[in-house]
């Protein structure tokens, strides 16, 4: 799919509340007795029953998904919960209803009110309340002492989670924000609803509970730990006829492992979830097989730590930013995995500068001298005329960023006479050793829940954001954010998104690599998924409508 | 012979202090934060000061470093080994679980060392400088030269694109499902066991070139006894003690290469668990597996010792 594309389908998530009372005319969404609609797949003809063989990333370290970072947690345990509203799993954009049938957003923007379907109930038999709801959302934001949640920053204009009765509950916000943000931050995968009586049993820490009841369209039947998650339908799943498969077994392997596309070709696997490029070519080759590569919830950048000189001056790390070729960079990595050039913004959302004219912009010019001079003369004009000796480089372990370093290295000291010394260190280590500021430069990558600026720019890039490892701060860029956190109409947001952007342009936080992009490959009797459009392999992980064609 | 089992087991203990001591510290030394494998990359930088250092004294990892070592001692004297910090699992059910297979894998790979390298070694000593000679010396120095990880990748792939195989995906033990177990460790038994081949190859050849020169044997050629029992019943009976020595040391090897090899071949054996265990900065379960090697290793090299004198009776226990 292409960014146009993308574009397209975006914009029809960013109207997805007013979308959402007109989808049941659509195909697949059946309209009941309610005034609910339920899906269905996409196919006009999904057969029943079958077992899928998934294999994704599924040992966390824990069990509790509103705690967890990594898709090591729903990759399986997704299947087995739902959420108040949702991403539709046949688009990956548009939000549409989920255990919330419908939805009203106040006038005023500062009330979001939910009415629940009524007999849904748990895997152990309870009936879901507004009750569970709310000590979900209260758990997510205001976390109790010792659970940490990443998702608790999305809600900070929440000011209270009113259950109105059994089947209606209200968010209300100290301030109004744009409700494709509120909505997007609700319909996150990773908020996923769990029992009240679940969370109070368990001292509201799920860490250690491997198997918590879920509303979801399969329940728990075993784990092998570090082998395989077995999943069965929930006979009793509220959105009848789904799901279609009688089960899913979620077989554990690392990301991009030769082990997961080896199990995929030999048909061990039906279904494989980021894959390695080699692999990902092979199922295109080979009939019967397909793949699609989607865009990830990842930049790659390298962090300039603004509290050591000289890179607290604006003018070095702008030097810097404007040496990298960025497109050698996606070169050197293309046979591990597919990257995407761009700045300080989701290349691929609508609140980026096109690509064409991204192109122009020194920094991402194919022809890079114009940049290269600018760079000098800001070195010049930094007092750093010679270059710099000795600079303390930390190389997160993985083979992308390694090969990045390398070039990088070389990019710095051809253009500016930089030298750097590298230092590889494991994940443990890197996280470590970025937030204690015990580097110069330091490469890796960071994840943002939504593709909303108003997540990523405060995270990122923010003066307390928690990855804003460089220690950036620019009071500027941080008033105009506080802007498009507020600004509810989407023209005059993009016009301080482009103002931002600029601010970050010439006074880098950070200097950006690449963004991700990752690959998941299938068998053609696998229907009923379209990963093509999904934003992140956070959002939709559920399997309710897949089906197989065997 | 049991004062002298006894003895080596003695003498056994302060090297196992050495290497738990040394295990612990290094744990606790090397950089590396077990929170972000627990918090994953996004979590861990949203915790607080106070949330880091709560959780690191839940972990037990803020207390004394003599106190949470005889912690770690006493769990090993209840045979527990401690919890993962993931999870909660107990390391000893980590190793019941996956032990047997890695096991499985280092006996297999020893038996097929000595099944590869024992002929190739008496054909090349009962033919000095001859082809088949030099093919055999060729064919062990290609395999001490490969390593083992990069061979079982090549297996893997050769298996996968020209027979469409792959081994099964799940830990299937012996006792269990014979065929489909044999499946799941052959090719890192393989592995191993052709790069330790090429060490018994070399090994036995110049251990037998040796002992062919001796009298005795020259006495049993004189008497006219056939080629293949000179070399069987005379000469290979006091070649094989260093043969057996090295056997011994290389089941260490085997120890330390299973885990890169198991990697290859993804099967999730102990050594695998050591990896992630070494990524996530899981010390508990680092420290008991590396100790738990380094017992093996111990026991094998008094085995070796045992056998010794069974194979040579002029040996006895000193």
């Amino acid at each position: 799919m292409n960014r146009r594309a993308f574009l397209g389908r975006l914009g029809i998530a960013g109207g997805g509340a007013a979308l959402a009372s007109h989808l049941s005319r659509s195909r697949g969404i059946a309209r009941t007795h309610e005034g609910t609609f339920e899906l269905r797949a996409p196919e006009s003809n999904p057969k029943r029953g079958g077992t899928l063989r998934y294999g994704v990333v599924s040992s966390p370290a824990h069990f509790d998904i509103h705690q967890s970072g990594t898709v090591a947690n729903l990759g399986a345990q997704g299947p087995m919960y739902d959420n108040l509203i949702r991403r539709d799993p046949r688009d990956g954009q548009t939000i549409i209803p989920d255990l919330a049938y419908k939805w009203e957003i106040s006038a005023d923007r500062r009330t979001y009110t939910f009415h629940l379907r009524k007999g849904v109930t748990f895997h152990d038999g309870a009936e879901l309340t507004a009750d569970d709801v709310k000590a979900t959302f209260a758990r997510i934001i205001w976390p109790p002492k010792g659970v940490v949640i990443p998702r608790t920053p999305l809600f900070s204009a929440v000011s209270e989670v009113n259950v109105l009765n059994p089947y209606k509950i209200e968010f209300r916000l100290s301030e109004p924000r744009p409700s494709k943000f509120i909505l997007g931050a609700i319909a996150s995968g990773w908020n996923v609803i769990v029992r009240k009586k679940t969370l109070e049993e368990n001292d509201y820490n799920l860490r250690q509970v491997v198997n918590y009841p879920g509303t979801g369209p399969f329940r728990h039947v075993s784990r092998k730990k570090d082998e395989v998650w077995i999943l069965e339908k929930n006979p009793h799943y509220w959105n009848k006829g789904l799901p279609y498969l009688d089960r899913i077994e979620v077989y554990h392997f690392l990301p991009f492992s030769p082990e997961l596309g080896a199990a995929l070709l030999a048909g061990k696997l039906d279904y494989a979830r980021v894959l390695d490029t080699v692999t990902v070519k092979r199922a295109r080759q080979t009939a019967g097989m397909s793949s699609a590569t989607y865009y990830q919830s990842v930049i790659d950048a390298v962090w300039v730590n603004d509290q050591k000189k000289p890179f607290g001056d604006s003018r070095v790390r702008r030097a810097m930013h404007l040496v990298l070729d960025r497109y050698v960079l996606q070169d050197v990595v293309k046979d591990m995995a597919p990257y995407l050039v761009g700045g300080f913004v989701y290349p691929f959302s609508q609140s980026a500068t096109l690509a064409e004219e991204l192109a122009k912009r020194p920094g991402y010019q194919r022809d890079s001298t114009a940049a290269t001079q600018e760079a000098r003369r800001l070195m010049t004009d930094a007092g750093y005329a010679g270059g710099l000796r000795n600079v303390d480089f930390v190389v997160r372990e993985g083979p992308s960023w390694k090969l990045w370093a390398v070039a990088i290295q070389a990019m710095l000291k051809e253009a500016l006479n930089i030298e750097t010394k590298l230092r590889t260190v494991q994940i443990s280590a890197f996280f470590e050793e970025t937030q204690a500021g015990n580097f110069d430069l330091s490469i890796g990558a960071v994840v943002s829940t939504l593709i909303d600026p108003s997540d990523y720019f405060n995270a990122w890039y923010g003066k307390d954001g928690p990855q804003n490892y460089s220690k950036w701060h620019n009071p500027v860029f941080q008033k105009v954010v506080h802007q498009i956190d507020r600004e509810l109409d989407d023209a005059k947001r993009n016009a301080l998104v482009r103002q931002a952007e600029a601010i970050l342009e010439q006074d880098p936080p950070l200097l950006p690599v690449a963004w991700e992009q990752l690959s998941d490959g299938w068998y053609t009797y696998v229907k009923g998924h379209n990963p093509r459009n999904i934003f992140g392999i956070y959002d939709v992980v559920r399997w309710d409508t897949a089906w197989l064609d065997k | 012979m049991q004062k002298y089992l006894l003895r080596r087991l003695i003498v056994s203990l302060p090297a196992l202090f050495g290497v738990s001591v040394i295990v612990f510290v290094v744990m606790r030394v090397l950089p590396g934060d077990p929170l972000v494998a627990m918090f994953g990359a996004e979590g861990f930088t949203r915790l607080g000061e106070s949330d880091r250092a709560r959780i690191m004294a839940d972990l037990g990892l803020s207390d004394p470093l003599p106190v949470q070592y005889l912690r770690w001692m006493k769990d090993i004297a209840t045979g527990g080994l401690g919890k993962s910090f993931f999870r909660g699992d107990k390391v000893s059910e980590l190793i019941l679980h996956r032990g047997p297979l890695s096991a499985e894998i280092g006996v297999l790979s020893v038996i097929i060392s000595w099944i590869v390298g024992l002929p190739v070694g008496i054909v090349s000593a009962s033919r000095p400088n001859s082809f088949a000679d030099n093919v055999a010396r060729s064919l062990s120095v290609l395999f001490l030269a490969i390593p083992g990880f990069w061979l079982g990748m090549l297996i893997v792939l050769a298996s996968l694109f020209w027979f469409h195989y792959k081994s099964p995906l799940l830990v299937v033990y012996l006792w269990e499902d014979p065929w489909t177990n044999l499946q799941l460790v052959i090719g890192p038994a393989v592995v191993l066991g052709l790069g330790q081949g090429a060490y018994i190859a070399r090994m036995t050849r110049s251990c037998l070139l040796e002992v062919i020169r001796e009298d005795y044997v020259r006495t049993a050629q004189a008497k006219g006894l056939a080629e293949g029992l000179v070399v069987i019943r005379h000469a290979l009976p006091n070649a094989l003690l260093p043969v057996i020595t090295v056997s011994g040391i290389l089941m260490g090897f085997v120890l330390g290469g299973s885990v890169a090899v198991e990697q290859a071949f993804g099967v999730p054996g102990l050594g695998a668990a050591l990896v992630t265990a070494v990524v996530e900065r899981d010390i508990i379960v680092v420290q008991n597996l590396v100790l738990l090697y380094g017992v093996i290793f111990m026991v094998i090299n008094i085995l070796v010792d045992l056998s010794y004198a069974w194979l040579d009776p002029r040996l006895r226990f000193q």
